[in-house]
């Protein structure tokens, strides 16, 4: 009953004014994001961060009030799969196949309020998962040497692209880049390496500058190929008409869907999309011929929903017990820890307890207050899905600059995250995944240093790296998830597609 | 057509040697050698980066076209803004270069000019309103200088 206690002082420091302000602040944020076109969680998240540091907000504060723009962001990409069926992000693409009919029935209000009400079991489910289980795992964590983390970060890159990731080899291209580009500085021997005298680069590359420049510039650079920049159709939301009967309808498929999704979010190499995917074909095997999915049933909004929302909490277990984030937008997370000098991992549950707890219980304020934001003002996220690109995508990218800008307050800063963004409108047309780069960036100095530990333990023999049994495991994992892809892959990537009709856009 | 990937490939497989090859120049940390130097590191990940493009050169990936002609002219303009804009920011102060980089950027993805530049001059404004008076973070003013309370 330890863990209950901790997550008392927990709701004591979420509930703390200020940081329920920000948790409220984040979630409709968050919300905003999602549901904006061209804005992706974590694209969103990542031009929050430097914002988030000008403010000169404590740690706590800052994190809860990104967890809460993450947890909002699940929320928002529902919004332009219902009513327009282009999914906001990977995961909502399954929210499609019924919240569309839904819509074109005109029952739009309905299919969102439903979406908002298994999202938000969804999320809840998985946070009790995450409190359950995070204590456990740090416990078993704390049991790791450096050979065992230097294993468990290659099964992090290695499990990356997800057993439905197209080409296994350029995850290993693109986590090589960025772990090159975190070698850049000074390192802990104290020797320059790669700086070419070039003062600026002493420090090391800033992975912020890098983060946004990959997503939020090559962005505005893919908006600008697919001369995407006129709005949408004005969408009109008829009047709610909801029951509790249809809330209790829903309310079997939602926890199914919640579970599925925590389990597949916590799992390396599963991922929200397969999360989501799971429980909607699962909800359909159960309700078996008394459904109509595919034709508008609201268990077939509330099943996805469900399970992307669980996929997304139970993302954070790994990331917080361990440091290894399962998903592009837990990496932007993990880069904003890293930022506050907080290093996640077992040891963060004794020496930041405050943080860790204070995040979870604001998981699940944030829950509450997403659910209390959506239902009513869900009209308000609907009109802004007819803000044009055009003006749009340059004002996010002014908001990137300025927030690059003052973190140092010099220009060079903004020359680089040019740079990064060209280059990662070169990898996504190369359909290079950015994720692992970003992941390098900031797993890179600690790869590092468990190796150089391991090593400096074995004095100097290799094996070391594979002594224990929990090493050998991890190494198979690894090479699993880089070989299952080529295997499983196909089969599931075409059930995917044979079920949505489309091939789906790619990111997370 | 394949040679997106290969052409990738093979600039990879040249960074990975150069970069393979900058480990080996790196000077001995003080105090004597150890099992893991700063080059160890280093090394290993030019191998693992010249082997997984050397993949990409052998079972290369259908190239995605690339947008020539006037779509990519639009992109090399994006870009030039966006370089334009890091280099003004100084000299000619946040808000005249905001008007112009965002005001330039939305013409160009479509928007009627004068509304374009109306965007950029509000969006302009309120941030740095916002950044100097409520976030207290000084953004430059450049030539509206003469407009400093003090």
């Amino acid at each position: 009953m330890e863990t209950l206690g901790f997550l008392i002082d927990g709701f004591g420091v979420a509930l703390a004014p200020q940081n329920l302000m920000f948790a409220l602040l984040g979630a409709f944020l968050g919300t905003l994001i999602g549901a904006l076109p061209g804005l992706g969680p974590a694209n969103g998240v990542a031009i929050l961060i430097p914002l988030a540091f000008t403010l000169g907000l404590p740690a706590e504060t800052a994190m809860i009030m990104l967890t809460a723009v993450y947890a909002g962001a699940m929320y928002g990409g529902r919004i332009s799969s219902i009513l327009l069926n282009i999914p906001g992000d990977e995961p909502a693409m399954m929210t499609c196949l019924d919240g569309y009919p839904m819509a074109q029935q005109g029952k739009a209000a309905e299919a969102l309020a439903i979406s908002a009400v298994a999202s938000f079991i969804g999320s809840l489910v998985a946070t009790i998962g995450l409190i359950l289980l995070a204590p456990l795992l740090a416990d078993f964590a704390l049991t790791f040497g450096p050979a065992e983390y230097f294993a468990l970060f290659l099964l992090a890159f290695a499990t990356l692209g997800g057993i439905t990731g197209k080409n296994p080899m350029k995850t290993v291209v693109a986590a090589a880049i960025g772990l090159m580009i975190a070698t850049v500085g000074i390192d802990n021997t104290g020797v320059q390496r790669y700086t070419f005298g070039v003062l600026e680069l002493y420090e090391g590359i800033d992975f912020i500058i890098a983060i946004v420049g990959l997503f939020a510039i090559s962005e505005l650079l893919f908006f600008i190929e697919e001369k995407a920049g006129g709005g949408k159709a004005k969408m009109m939301v008829n009047k709610l008409t909801l029951s509790w009967s249809d809330i209790r309808n829903i309310l079997p498929s939602s926890l199914r869907g919640g579970v599925l999704g925590f389990i597949a979010g916590v799992l390396p190499g599963a991922g929200a999309s397969l999360g989501s995917f799971i429980g909607y074909t699962l909800e359909k095997k159960i309700v078996g011929k008394k459904g109509y999915f595919g034709k508008g049933d609201p268990r077939g909004v509330a099943a996805p929903e469900a399970g992307n929302n669980g996929a997304s909490s139970g993302a954070l277990v790994p990331m917080l017990t361990l440091g290894v984030p399962g998903s592009g937008t837990t990496a932007v997370l993990l880069a904003l820890l890293i930022s506050l000098n907080i290093t996640p991992g077992p040891l963060m549950f004794t020496q930041h307890a405050d943080v860790v707890w204070g995040v979870i219980a604001a998981l699940l304020i944030g829950n509450f207050l997403l659910l209390v934001l959506n239902i009513p003002l869900v009209g308000i996220f609907v009109k802004l899905l007819s803000v044009p690109p055009m003006y749009l995508l340059p004002v996010v990218t002014m908001i990137a600059f300025v927030g690059i800008y003052s973190i140092s307050n010099t220009t060079f800063d903004l020359y680089f995250m040019v740079a990064f963004g060209v280059a990662g409108y070169l990898f996504r047309k190369l359909e290079i995944p950015l994720v692992p780069v970003i992941l390098g960036l900031l797993l890179g100095p600690e790869m590092e240093k468990n190796l150089r530990h391991a090593m400096d333990i074995g004095d100097g023999n290799w094996m070391v790296l594979w002594d224990s049994g929990l090493a050998i495991g991890l190494w198979v994992f690894a090479g699993m998830g880089l070989i299952l892809p080529y295997i499983v892959g196909p089969i599931l990537r075409r059930r995917m597609r044979v079920t949505t009709g489309t091939g789906g856009p790619e990111g997370d | 057509m394949t040679y997106n990937d290969r052409t990738f490939g093979i600039l990879m497989i040249v960074l990975a040697v150069a970069y393979g090859w900058g480990a080996t120049q790196l000077p001995a940390p003080f105090g004597g050698s150890e099992a893991v130097g700063p080059e160890t590191f280093p090394l290993l990940l030019s191998v693992v980066l010249g082997l997984s493009s050397l993949y990409m050169i052998v079972r290369p990936d259908p190239d995605n076209a690339w947008p020539w002609s006037r779509t990519g002219v639009e992109l090399v303009v994006a870009v030039v803004i966006l370089v334009l804009y890091a280099a003004l920011l100084q000299p000619l102060g946040f808000i005249l270069s905001t008007t112009l980089a965002v005001g330039t950027l939305c013409w160009r993805m479509g928007s009627a000019p004068v509304r374009a530049y109306l965007t950029g001059a509000a969006s302009g404004v309120v941030v740095f309103l916002v950044f100097n008076f409520a976030l207290d973070l000084a953004l430059p003013l450049g030539l509206l200088s003469f407009l400093e309370v003090s």
